[in-house]
C-alpha cells in the first residue's frame, strides 16, 4: 500500500463551480459562495436597518418597507446564508473527514443544492411584487401573515412559504444524505467512537432537521392554505387557533438553532486540539454531549411562547428543560477549555476566530439562561434583549465558528493559502464590530424597546447609535475576509496537503484532494481523532502515506 | 477550573487563585447589584421579584463568564507555543472525575435557579385564569361602553391595528390612556380585534400577548405613580411600532377624580398615531408597499395624550 | 418522493467498513422516519384544533358516515398483507406470483382512492367549512397523495421485474415500496381512528 491514494491533482477548472457537479467537494464550495452572496444581500438589508434605526423617527424608509427589511434579513440570514454555508462546510468536510469517496446519494446532494438557488431567486422576486416581500417576519405568525392587503393570489407572503417549504425540500434531502453517509461510508475501522466530533455534531444537527423540518412544513401547508386557499387553522373568526402555528414554528425553529450551533461546536471541537497541540480532552463526553442536546432540544420550543398564554405548568417544564441544556453544553465548554490548558496555543487566525467565538458564546449562553427563566423571559421577552442574545449565538459564536472553519480548510480544498494578516484584521473587526454592535441590545431590551420597531421612544437612542455604529463595522469587516478570499484562492502560496500539521484523514489527502478523494485506497483507521502528542499513527502506513505526498508536493 | 495536569500546584499558586477567585465574586457581586440599574423604574409588585432573580442571574452570569474567560486569557497568556516550537503539547486526553464535577455543578447551579424561578412564578400568578371565551360580534365601533360583559372592577383593554382602548365598565368611561389606581390590585380582560398583539408596560415587568378570538384576564399591582409607556410587544403590522399608549398611575383620590370628569366628557376622536400617519400620507405619499389600513381612532371620553414626559 | 435511487456509481463505494451496497434502503428509512413527522403534526393539530373547537361540526354536518370508510379500511390493511405474500413470492423465486400478487395490491390501493373519491364527493362540507373540513379534507387528501404515490412506484417496481437479471444483485426498490406501502397504511389506521372512531 504506497504511493497510492495519490492521484494527481485535478484539472484546475473553474467552470466545474457553475454546472451540475456530482463531487461533494465541488458542490461545498459552491454552497459557501452562493451563501456568501446571500449573506452580502441580507447585510446590506441590516445596513439599512441600522440606517433608519440610528434616529429615533422612521424617517430613512416607509414603516412597510422597514417591516419588509427585517423579515428578509431574517429569512435570507437563516435559509439563504447559515444553512447553506454549513451544507457547504458538511459536503466539503464529511466525505473527507470519514474517508468516503462522496456522499452516499451525489445526484440528490446536486439536486438540495441547485434548490436554493431557486428559492432565494424565488424570496429576492417578492421584493418586486406589487405587493411588496412578506412583512410580518421571519416567524410569519398568523393571523398578520395572513392579511393581504392587496388581494392578490401571488403575493410577498404567498412566495415567503414557497420558498421556506423549497428550503425545507431542501434541507430534508441534505439531511438525508448526510445521515446516510456518515453512518454507512466510514473508513474501515473508523467506528462511531473514532470518527471526528464535527461528524458527531454534524450527525446531530442533521437528525434535528430530519424531525423538526417535517413539523414546520406542515405548519407551512397549513398557513398557505390559510392564506391562499381560504380555510381557517390559524384564523379565529373560522374557529381555528392563532397559537398552533406557534407550537409548529418553534417546534422546529428552536432546534434550528442547535441545527446551527451543533456544528459550530464540531468546529470549535476540531480547531482547538489542533492548534493547542493537545487531543480534545474528554472526546466521548463531547460527542455524547450533543446527542444529550439533541434530546433536550426537542422539548424546550415553549419557551418562545412564555407570554403567548401558555399555562403556568407548561412555563415552568420548559424552563426547567431549557435550563438544562446548559448541562450538556457546559461540558463541551469545559471541555475545550480543558484542551486549551496547558496547551501550545498557536493564535492563528482561524484560533483566533475560534476564541472569539467561545467568547462570544460563553455570554450568549448566560443571556440564554436568563431568557429560560420565565419571570425575566416575560419582561424581555419580544425586546431586542432577545435580539441581542440571538445575534451573539448567531453572528457571534456561529459565523465566527463558520469563519474560523473556512480558514482553517481552505487550503485544503482551494489548494492554496490564505493570508494571515488580512485573516487577522478581518477576525479582529468581526469581533469588535459584533460586540460593539449587540451588546448594546441588551440595555435597550432590558429598558422595554421592542424588536422589530422601525420607530423608537428617544431615551433609547443612545444605546442605538453605538449598535448602528457597530453594525456598520460589521460590514466593513467583511471586505478584508472577500479580499483574502478572492486573492488568496487566485495568487495564494500553494498550499501542502497539511500545512497546521493537524491529525486527520483530510489531511492525508493531497490539497485539494482528488475527485474520489482517497479512491479504492482508504487508509485504515487504527486509533482516535485528535492523539496530538500521542505519537500514536490514525491510520495504517501514515508514514508512507505522508512521505508520498510530500514527495509529490517536492515535485510539484 | 483548576488545573488538571498531574503536577501538584503549588501553596503560593492556590493562594493566587484564592485572591483571584475571590475578586470576581467580588465583581459579581458588584454587576448583580448594579444590574438593578440597567431595568426601568419599579413600578408595580411584580417588579422587585422580577429584578432580584435578574440580580441574581447576572451575580451567577457574570462569576461564570468571567470564570471562563479568565482560563481563556490565562492560556493565552502564558501558554503561546514559543516561536518555532513545532512539538506537541503533554497528551492529556480526559479526567473523568472532572467530567463528572462540571456536570454535576452546572446541573446543581441551573436546578437551583429554576427551583427559585419556580417560587417566583407562583409568587408573581401572573396569568389569573385564562378563559376562552369567543368574542361576541363586536358592535361597539361608536360610542361608550356597554356594559354588560365584565364584572366591574375589571378594564377592558381592546387592542386594534394600531391602537389601545381601556374601558372602565362600571363607570362608563372608554379612553386611549390608561389610568390605574395606586396600590389597587386591577384585573383587565384582552381582546383583540384583528391580529395577535402584546400588552407591554415594561415598568410593570409584566407582558401578555392578546390573542383574537379569546379573552385573558390579567392581573397587577401597580406601586409608584408616574407616567409610564405601554407598548405592543408582538408584531402586528405596518404601525407596530408606533402602538403605544401611556399608563397613568394616581392616587385614590385623583383616579376617582379622573373617572368622573372622562364619564361626563363627550365622546371623540381617540389617539391612534397610526391613522394620522395614514391620513398624512394619503395627501403626501413617501413610498412604500401596500399596508392593511388602520381601524378608526376609538372613540372615547379621554384620549389622553402620549408626547407627554414618561418615567418609563 | 427525493429518494430516486441512486446506483453506487463509482467501483469505489463497495469498500469500507461493512457493506456500502444498502445505502439506498438506509437513507430511504431515514427519510420516512422524517415524513412521519409531518403526519404528526397534522394529527396533533387536529386533536388541538378540536378539543378547543367549542361547536367541533359545522351547521348541518351531524358528523361523518363510517361504514362506507370501514369497508376501504380493511381493503387497505388486506393489501399489505397481499404485499408481504408477493415479497414471499419473490424470495421464493416465482415471479410470476410476486407479479400477481403485487398487481392485486395495486388495485387494492387503487379500489381505496376511489372509495376515497366517492365518499369526498357526497360529503356537504367543504375544505373551507371551518377547522372541522379544513383537517379533514387535509389529513384524508395528504394521505391519499401518500396512496397514490404508493401505486405509482408499485407500478414502477412491477415494470422493472420485467427486466432481465433485476433481482440478481438484491433489489432494494421492492423493499423500500413495500415499507412506504405499510408506512401509509398504519397512517391510514391512526388516521380513522382519529376521524371516524373518535366521537364527541
Amino acid at each position: 500500500m504506497t504511493s497510492t491514494a495519490l492521484s494527481p491533482e485535478p484539472p484546475a477548472s473553474w467552470r466545474r463551480y457553475f454546472g451540475f457537479s456530482t463531487d461533494a467537494k465541488v458542490i461545498g464550495i459552491q454552497y459557501i459562495v452562493v451563501a456568501f452572496f446571500f449573506f452580502l444581500v441580507g447585510g446590506l438589508l441590516a445596513m439599512i436597518m441600522r440606517g433608519e434605526l440610528i434616529t429615533p423617527e422612521a424617517d430613512l424608509v416607509d414603516r412597510t418597507v422597514y417591516n419588509g427589511l427585517y423579515t428578509m434579513h431574517g429569512t435570507i440570514m437563516l435559509f439563504l446564508f447559515i444553512f447553506p454555508v454549513l451544507n457547504g462546510l458538511n459536503n466539503l468536510l464529511i466525505p473527507t473527514m470519514i474517508g468516503a469517496p462522496d456522499m452516499a446519494f451525489p445526484r440528490l446532494n446536486t439536486a438540495a443544492f441547485w434548490l436554493v438557488p431557486v428559492f432565494g431567486i424565488l424570496l429576492i422576486a417578492s421584493f418586486f411584487l406589487p405587493s411588496g416581500p412578506a412583512t410580518s417576519g421571519w416567524w410569519s405568525y398568523p393571523p398578520v401573515s395572513l392579511q393581504n392587503p392587496l388581494g392578490h393570489l401571488i403575493n410577498g407572503e404567498f412566495l415567503w412559504v414557497l420558498a421556506v417549504a423549497l428550503s425545507g425540500v431542501s434541507s430534508i434531502m441534505g439531511a438525508v444524505n448526510f445521515v446516510t453517509t456518515i453512518l454507512r461510508m466510514r473508513a474501515p475501522g473508523m467506528g462511531l467512537f473514532r470518527m471526528p466530533v464535527f461528524c458527531w455534531t454534524a450527525l446531530a444537527a442533521q437528525t434535528l432537521q430530519l424531525i423538526g423540518l417535517p413539523a414546520l412544513t406542515g405548519g407551512a401547508v397549513m398557513l398557505l392554505l390559510d392564506l391562499s386557499v381560504g380555510t381557517s387553522f390559524y384564523r379565529p373568526e373560522g374557529g381555528g387557533d392563532p397559537v398552533l402555528y406557534q407550537h409548529f414554528f418553534w417546534f422546529y425553529s428552536h432546534p434550528a438553532v442547535y441545527v446551527i450551533i451543533l456544528p459550530v461546536f464540531g468546529i470549535f471541537s476540531e480547531l482547538f486540539p489542533v492548534y493547542s497541540r493537545k487531543p480534545l480532552f474528554g472526546y466521548v463526553y463531547v460527542c455524547l454531549a450533543s446527542f444529550i442536546i439533541v434530546g433536550l432540544g426537542l422539548i424546550v420550543w415553549v419557551h418562545h411562547m412564555f407570554p403567548s398564554g401558555v399555562t403556568q405548568w407548561m412555563r415552568n417544564l420548559f424552563m426547567v428543560t431549557t435550563m438544562l441544556i446548559a448541562v450538556p453544553t457546559g461540558v463541551k465548554v469545559f471541555a475545550w477549555l480543558g484542551t486549551l490548558w496547558g496547551g501550545k496555543i498557536r493564535l492563528t487566525t482561524p484560533m483566533l476566530f475560534c476564541l472569539g467565538g467561545l467568547f462570544n458564546f460563553v455570554f450568549a449562553g448566560i443571556t440564554g439562561i436568563m431568557l429560560a427563566t420565565v419571570p425575566i423571559d416575560i419582561h424581555v421577552s419580544n425586546t431586542y434583549f432577545v435580539v441581542g442574545h440571538f445575534h451573539y449565538v448567531i453572528y457571534g459564536a456561529a459565523v465566527m465558528g463558520v469563519f474560523a472553519a473556512i480558514y482553517h480548510w481552505f487550503p485544503k480544498f482551494t489548494g492554496r493559502m490564505p493570508y494571515e494578516g488580512l485573516g487577522k484584521l478581518h477576525c479582529l473587526l468581526t469581533f469588535v464590530g459584533a460586540n460593539l454592535s449587540f451588546l448594546p441590545m441588551h440595555p435597550m431590551g432590558l429598558m422595554g424597546m421592542p424588536r422589530r420597531v422601525s420607530s423608537y421612544d428617544p431615551e433609547f437612542a443612545f444605546w442605538n447609535v453605538l449598535a448602528s455604529l457597530g453594525g456598520f463595522l460589521l460590514g466593513v469587516s467583511i471586505i478584508p475576509f472577500l479580499l483574502n478570499m478572492i486573492s488568496s484562492w487566485a495568487r495564494g502560496p500553494k498550499a501542502p496537503h497539511n500545512p497546521w500539521n493537524a491529525i486527520g484523514l483530510e489531511w492525508l489527502l493531497p490539497s485539494p484532494p482528488a475527485e474520489d478523494n482517497f479512491g479504492e485506497h482508504v487508509p485504515t483507521v487504527i486509533s482516535r481523532p485528535y492523539g496530538y502528542g500521542t505519537g500514536e499513527p490514525l491510520v495504517e502506513h501514515q508514514a508512507d502515506i505522508e512521505r508520498a505526498l510530500t514527495l509529490q508536493e517536492a515535485i510539484r | 477550573m483548576t488545573s488538571s495536569t498531574p503536577r501538584r500546584p503549588g501553596p503560593i499558586a492556590l493562594a493566587a487563585l484564592a485572591i483571584w477567585i475571590g475578586l470576581l465574586v467580588a465583581i459579581s457581586l458588584w454587576v448583580a447589584r448594579a444590574s438593578y440599574g440597567w431595568l426601568p423604574v419599579q413600578a408595580s409588585n411584580a417588579a422587585p421579584l422580577v429584578d432580584g432573580l435578574f440580580s441574581f442571574e447576572t451575580g451567577i452570569g457574570t462569576f461564570v463568564f468571567l470564570g471562563v474567560i479568565s482560563v481563556m486569557a490565562w492560556v493565552m497568556l502564558v501558554h503561546r507555543a514559543e516561536k518555532y516550537d513545532e512539538s506537541d503539547a503533554e497528551p492529556i486526553e480526559g479526567n473523568t472525575r472532572l467530567e463528572v464535577i462540571w456536570t454535576a455543578i452546572p446541573f446543581v447551579l441551573v436546578m437551583a435557579i429554576a427551583w427559585y424561578a419556580i417560587q417566583i412564578n407562583t409568587e408573581l400568578g401572573v396569568l389569573g385564569p385564562m378563559e376562552h371565551i369567543h368574542l361576541r360580534d363586536s358592535q361597539e365601533q361608536q360610542g361608550g361602553y356597554p356594559g354588560d360583559r365584565l364584572p366591574a372592577e375589571q378594564v377592558e383593554v381592546i387592542a386594534r391595528q394600531w391602537s389601545w382602548e381601556f374601558r372602565y365598565p362600571s363607570q362608563h368611561v372608554s379612553s386611549t390612556e390608561l389610568h390605574l389606581e395606586l396600590n389597587r390590585p386591577i384585573t383587565f380582560r384582552l381582546v383583540s380585534e384583528d391580529v395577535l398583539h402584546g400588552f407591554f408596560i415594561p415598568a410593570f415587568r409584566l407582558k401578555q400577548d392578546v390573542i383574537p378570538g379569546r379573552a385573558i384576564d390579567f392581573s397587577l399591582t401597580p406601586t409608584r405613580l408616574g407616567r409610564y409607556r405601554l407598548r405592543d410587544s408582538q408584531f402586528s403590522g405596518t404601525w407596530f411600532a408606533a402602538n403605544q399608549a401611556d399608563v397613568v398611575v394616581e392616587t385614590a383620590e385623583d383616579h376617582g377624580l379622573w373617572l368622573k370628569q372622562a364619564a361626563a366628557a363627550p365622546l371623540q376622536s381617540g389617539l391612534s398615531v397610526a391613522a394620522a400617519e395614514y391620513t398624512e400620507q394619503q395627501t403626501n405619499p413617501r413610498g412604500g408597499w401596500p399596508t392593511v389600513v388602520p381601524a378608526p381612532p376609538p372613540q372615547v371620553n379621554v384620549p389622553g395624550s402620549s408626547s407627554l414626559p414618561h418615567d418609563a | 418522493m427525493s429518494s430516486t435511487p441512486v446506483p453506487p456509481s463509482s467501483p469505489s463505494a463497495a469498500h469500507g467498513e461493512g457493506q456500502h451496497a444498502n445505502h439506498n434502503l438506509t437513507g430511504f428509512i431515514i427519510f420516512l422516519c422524517s415524513e412521519s413527522v409531518i403526519f404528526l403534526a397534522f394529527f396533533s393539530g387536529y386533536a388541538i384544533l378540536r378539543l378547543a373547537a367549542l361547536d367541533w361540526l359545522p351547521a348541518g354536518v351531524d358528523g361523518l358516515e363510517w361504514r362506507m370508510p370501514l369497508i376501504n379500511t380493511v381493503v387497505l390493511v388486506s393489501s399489505s398483507f397481499t404485499m408481504v405474500l408477493a415479497e414471499h413470492f419473490k424470495g421464493k423465486g416465482k415471479i410470476w406470483l410476486f407479479r400477481g400478487f403485487w398487481l392485486l395490491t395495486m388495485a387494492m390501493g387503487a379500489y381505496f382512492l376511489y372509495g376515497q373519491a366517492v365518499e369526498w364527493s357526497g360529503l356537504t362540507f367543504g375544505f373551507t367549512s371551518g377547522t372541522f373540513g379544513g383537517t379533514f379534507y387535509l389529513l384524508t387528501g395528504f394521505h391519499g397523495l401518500h396512496v397514490l404515490t404508493g401505486i405509482l412506484l408499485m407500478g414502477l417496481m412491477l415494470a422493472k421485474s420485467f427486466v432481465p437479471g433485476n433481482y440478481d444483485g438484491g433489489e432494494q426498490g421492492v423493499i423500500a415500496t413495500s415499507l412506504f406501502w405499510h408506512f401509509v397504511d398504519v397512517i391510514w389506521i391512526i388516521l380513522f381512528v382519529l376521524l371516524y372512531v373518535w366521537r364527541a
